[in-house]
C-alpha cells in the first residue's frame, strides 16, 4: 500500500527508504509506470531477501539497497541492462553472493562498503564499464592483479580492510584519480604506482609503512596525500648492514660494467638469466650495477615542498652517495635538521 | 522565581536568527552558543542545499555570512575524509554534527623540544547533533570522518568570521589551517 502511494506520475525516483519493509511488491504498478522508474532507494529497511521485483523495472539506472540484511544477489539482476549505479552498503554480502553473469552488466559505479567480502569477486573485475568501486570496511586481505584490467576505473576505495600488499598491476589503471588505501596493513608501496599519472588523491594513513619508494617523487601533481598513522621514520637513518658481495656477484658486476658480451651458447642458462637481472645503481655518477648485494639507505627527502618523507633506494655500495637530494647541502652523513626553517618543519610535523 | 529560558531553534532559519541576535552584543557566552547549536535538531531537508560533497576531500560551504562578528558554514566529509592538524587563528570555533559522526583528536601545542612528535591530549567521537567547541588556548585538533561507509556533515560557527579563503569559496581549500 505504502509503495503504491509513493509512486507519483512521471516521477522517475521511487524512494522507499526507512519503511520497515520486509519485501517489495510492485504488482500494482502498471507496465508503463514500471518503465518510467529510473532510481529506487530501499535503504534502511528489513530486507533479508533481494527484492526481485525491482528487476522488472527495465529502465532502472540507480539502485540503493544499503542498510538491510541481504546475503544474496540473484541472477535476475542481470535483466537490469540500464543499471549504472548499484549501492548495497552495510548488508551481509560476500564474494559468493553474486551471480555468475554479474560481470557482464553495464554498471559504472559499485559501492559494497560495510559487507563481508574476504576477496574481490571475479565478477566485479569483469565489469568493463566500471568507473567507481568501493569496498570500504570489508575483510579484504589482498588486491588481485586482475584489478589492472578495469581500464575505466577512476575511483577505488579500499579503506578499512586487512590488505597487506599492493599488486604492481594496480599501476595499469591509467584513469585512476582517487585511490584510498587507509586503515589497512600495508607495509610497502610498489614503485610502479608512479605510473598512475591521473592520480589526484592518495590516502595511505593508518598502515604499516616504514618508508616509501623514491619513485613516488614523480607523483608531484597529487593534490591530496595522507600518510599519518604509519611508522614512517622521522629521522634520517643510515642502515649500516652491508653484506659483502659474493664471487658470483663480483664476476657479474665486472661483466656488466665492462659490457662484455655473453650469449646462451657461452654460458649456462641460469648464469645468463642472472646477468640479465643486473640493476643499475641509482647514483648517476656511478656506472655500477648490483645484483643481490645492496645498501639500504633511508633518506629524509623533500617532497611536494610540504613533506619530508623517508624514501628508500638501493645503492651498490656504501660509497655511493644518494643522488636524490633536493637540498644540495644535505649530505648522506648529515643528521642536521637545523638548516630547515622552523615554520617549514612545523608544517610537516603538523601534517 | 526566575527561569532561564532555553529558546529551542525549531529550524535552521530559526537557529540563524537566534545566532544573529546573540551576536548583536559584543560579549557572547560560549556555553549559550554551544547549547543553542546543540538544541537544533538536524533536519537534512533544511540544509541539503548547502551540502556539496567532493570525492577527494572535505568541502566548506557558506550558509550565512553573519554580521561581521561570526559566520556559519557547513562542512561535508566524504568517507575517510579528514583535516590536517590545525589551529584556529585566535578564533572561536563551534562544530555541530548534522549527519554521521566525526572523530576529534586534540593535540598539545608543540614546543621546540618536541622534534616532530605531536602529543595527543584526547580523542572523542562526536555524534549527530552534538556540538563541540575549540579555541587556541585549548589546543590544536584534527577532525576526521573515520567511517568507510557513511558521509558526515557538520555546521561550523567561527567568531571572528572565517575569512581567509584560498581558492573557491564554496569548495573552500582551507589553506589557513595548513591543508593536507
Amino acid at each position: 500500500m505504502e509503495v503504491f502511494s509513493r509512486i507519483s506520475e512521471g516521477n522517475p525516483v521511487l524512494n522507499l527508504s526507512r519503511l520497515q519493509l520486509h519485501g517489495l511488491d510492485l504488482d500494482h504498478v502498471g507496465e508503463a509506470q514500471k518503465k518510467q522508474i529510473q532510481q529506487v532507494y530501499l535503504t534502511y529497511n528489513s530486507l533479508t531477501l533481494f527484492p526481485t521485483s525491482v528487476c522488472l523495472l527495465s529502465n532502472l539506472e540507480h539502485l540503493d539497497l544499503s542498510n538491510n540484511s541481504l546475503k544474496l544477489v540473484p541472477d535476475e539482476i542481470t535483466r537490469l541492462t540500464s543499471l549504472k549505479t548499484l549501492v548495497a552498503k552495510n548488508n551481509h554480502l560476500d564474494e559468493t553472493s553474486f551471480p555468475k553473469h554479474f560481470g557482464s552488466m553495464q554498471i559504472e559505479s559499485l559501492n559494497m562498503g560495510g559487507n563481508r567480502f574476504r576477496e574481490i569477486p571475479v565478477q566485479f573485475l569483469k565489469l568493463s564499464k566500471l568507473q567507481s568501486l568501493s569496498l570500504g570496511g570489508n575483510r579484504l586481505k589482498s588486491i588481485p592483479a586482475e584489478i589492472g584490467k578495469l581500464s575505466r576505473l577512476e575511483m577505488l576505495y579500499l579503506g578499512g580492510n586487512m590488505i597487506s600488499c599492493i599488486p604492481p598491476e594496480l599501476a595499469n589503471l591509467s584513469c585512476l584519480r582517487y585511490l584510498v588505501l587507509c586503515d589497512n596493513c600495508i607495509q610497502s608501496i610498489p614503485p610502479q604506482l608512479n605510473r598512475l599519472h591521473a592520480l589526484l588523491s592518495l590516502s595511505l594513513h593508518n598502515n604499516l609503512l616504514t618508508f616509501l619508494p623514491r619513485e613516488i617523487l614523480s607523483l608531484v601533481h597529487l593534490q591530496e596525500l595522507s600518510l599519518r598513522g604509519n611508522p614512517l621514520v622521522v629521522r634520517f637513518i643510515k642502515d649500516m648492514t652491508y653484506d659483502p658481495p659474493s664471487l658470483l656477484e663480483l664476476a657479474g658486476r665486472t661483466i656488466k660494467s665492462h659490457n662484455l658480451p655473453y650469449l646462451p651458447r657461452d654460458l649456462p642458462a641460469n648464469l645468463c638469466s642472472y646477468l640479465d637481472m643486473a640493476s643499475k645503481c641509482p647514483n648517476p655518477k656511478c656506472a655500477g650495477v648490483y645484483f643481490d648485494s645492496c645498501v639500504r639507505h633511508i633518506k629524509f627527502v623533500d617532497f611536494c615542498g610540504k613533506f619530508r618523507l623517508p624514501l628508500m633506494h638501493y645503492l651498490c655500495s656504501p660509497e655511493c652517495s644518494s643522488p636524490c637530494s633536493s637540498n644540495p647541502q644535505s649530505d648522506a652523513e648529515s643528521e642536521d635538521e637545523i638548516s630547515v626553517p622552523v615554520d617549514r618543519l612545523q608544517r610537516v610535523l603538523l601534517g | 522565581m526566575e527561569q532561564t529560558e532555553l529558546v529551542k531553534p525549531e529550524t535552521l532559519d530559526d537557529l540563524i536568527k537566534i545566532l544573529h541576535k546573540i551576536f548583536e552584543d559584543d560579549h557572547v557566552n560560549i556555553e549559550e552558543v554551544q547549547s543553542i547549536m546543540e538544541a537544533y535538531e538536524s533536519n537534512p531537508q533544511e540544509w541539503m542545499k548547502f551540502a556539496k560533497f567532493d570525492q577527494y576531500r572535505y568541502t566548506r560551504n557558506l550558509v550565512d555570512e553573519g554580521n561581521g562578528k561570526f559566520n556559519l558554514m557547513i562542512l561535508c566529509w566524504g568517507e575517510g575524509h579528514g583535516s590536517s592538524i590545525h589551529d584556529h587563528a585566535e578564533s572561536h570555533c563551534f562544530m555541530k554534527l548534522l549527519q554521521g559522526q566525526l572523530k576529534e583528536t586534540l593535540f598539545e601545542w608543540p614546543d621546540r623540544k618536541s622534534h616532530g612528535d605531536m602529543v595527543q591530549k584526547s580523542q572523542r567521537i562526536l555524534l549527530e547533533n552534538q556540538c563541540a567547541y575549540i579555541n587556541d588556548s585549548i589546543g590544536l585538533h584534527r577532525v576526521e570522518n573515520v567511517s568507510h561507509t557513511e558521509c558526515a556533515a557538520s555546521l561550523h560557527l567561527y567568531s571572528p568570521p572565517f575569512q581567509q579563503w584560498h581558492g573557491d569559496m564554496h569548495t573552500g581549500t582551507p589553506a589557513l589551517h595548513g591543508s593536507v
